[in-house]
């Protein structure tokens, strides 16, 4: 069984065709509607997605892990984890699947740098993402060539593990971390990205490097 | 003009301290916590009646003056309680994210099993 979480908020423009392409090539598409003030979850709903409501916004991180927590209770052989905004292919979906299971691996992460490249923007390229990779490393993240890429597959190994305690931005940093320190078998597979906005920023880096240190400091 | 300044610090420093008792009374303060504020209040009253042992302890850190060592002090202690506030407001955010999921996850569940 392969159940896809979509976090989304305010995605009404996007989230119905997403969800109707993903559903194509998964068993479930569970969407964590996170606190939207548009119709996000009545389109998920009537595109066929299970939506699951939070009352109001929590971040990104903390829309994947109650998507996760559903997921644990259906004991799937792959969960994955996209983005609501219709920057990714659905047909990758199947495909990372596939690649997780052929190379034994217990979570793959998608990275755009095999396939699109040039798309992406060339002040992200060269300055924010080998930036975003520097302190990502520095806060025991394993080597990734795409470190804040929304696709990814976890195995039922990693599903078990991984438990995200970021609520925002950062739980792309603390995902590979733990995967890391979990010892997880991680493998890394080309998904495309079509850019629909510039991503986080100067100023979201600066959040995701505030959010884990104070990380650092709060009780488990 | 200085002694009404030292009365007056005196004073707030006696309600301040009874609030650091009262909140070690009902739980809310650690040991760690009482032993910081108790230190910090009674030190920050002997520097106000005795402004010139600032400087002998100003020297002693490679200071000039003694009220530039109480503002750098003054300083790093802002930035700690700052800190520290940041560090509790993200834990109490993260008790609302439980609170909001498990809402999102009891409402889903029993819908499923409907």
């Amino acid at each position: 069984m392969v159940i896809v979480v979509i976090p989304a908020f305010n995605e009404a423009a996007t989230i119905g065709g997403v969800v109707h392409a993903v559903r194509r090539v998964c068993n479930l598409c569970v969407v964590v509607d996170d606190g939207s003030k548009d119709d996000t979850a009545d389109i998920a709903r009537g595109a066929g997605a299970a939506v699951l409501s939070h009352e109001i916004n929590r971040g990104q991180g903390a829309a994947i892990e109650t998507g996760f927590v559903y997921a644990r209770t259906l004991s799937p052989t792959a969960v994955v984890t996209f983005d609501a905004d219709g920057q990714f292919d659905a047909t990758d979906i199947p495909r990372a699947v596939e690649y997780m299971e052929q190379t034994q691996s217990d979570i793959v992460f998608g990275t755009r740098f095999s396939t699109s490249a040039r798309a992406v923007p060339v002040l992200k390229r060269f300055f924010l993402m080998p930036l975003a990779k520097a302190i990502d490393r520095l806060f025991g993240a394993p080597e990734l060539s795409d470190v804040h890429n929304g696709f990814r597959v976890l195995g039922p190994k990693a599903l078990a593990c991984i438990r995200i305690t970021q609520d925002r931005m950062a739980h792309a940093s603390e995902i590979p971390r733990l995967a890391h320190q979990h010892g997880l078998r991680i493998g890394q597979f080309p998904v495309t990205v079509h850019y629909t906005e510039f991503g986080q920023g100067v100023s979201g880096g600066v959040r995701i490097v505030r959010d884990l240190i104070v990380g650092l400091f709060v009780r488990k | 003009m200085l002694i009404l300044f030292q009365i007056l610090f005196t004073l707030f420093t006696l309600y301040a301290l009874s609030s650091v008792v009262a909140r070690k009374r009902s739980g809310e303060l650690g040991p760690r916590g009482l032993v910081f504020w108790v230190s910090f209040w009674v030190v920050a009253t002997v520097f106000v009646w005795y402004p010139e042992a600032t400087n002998r302890v100003a020297q002693a850190f490679g200071i000039g003056r003694g009220a530039d060592f109480v503002l750098y002090i003054s300083l790093v202690v802002i930035f700690f309680v700052l800190f520290r506030l940041h560090v509790k407001i993200e834990s109490m955010s993260r008790d609302v994210t439980k609170v909001v999921r498990d809402k999102a996850l009891d409402t889903a569940l029993s819908s499923r099993t409907k």
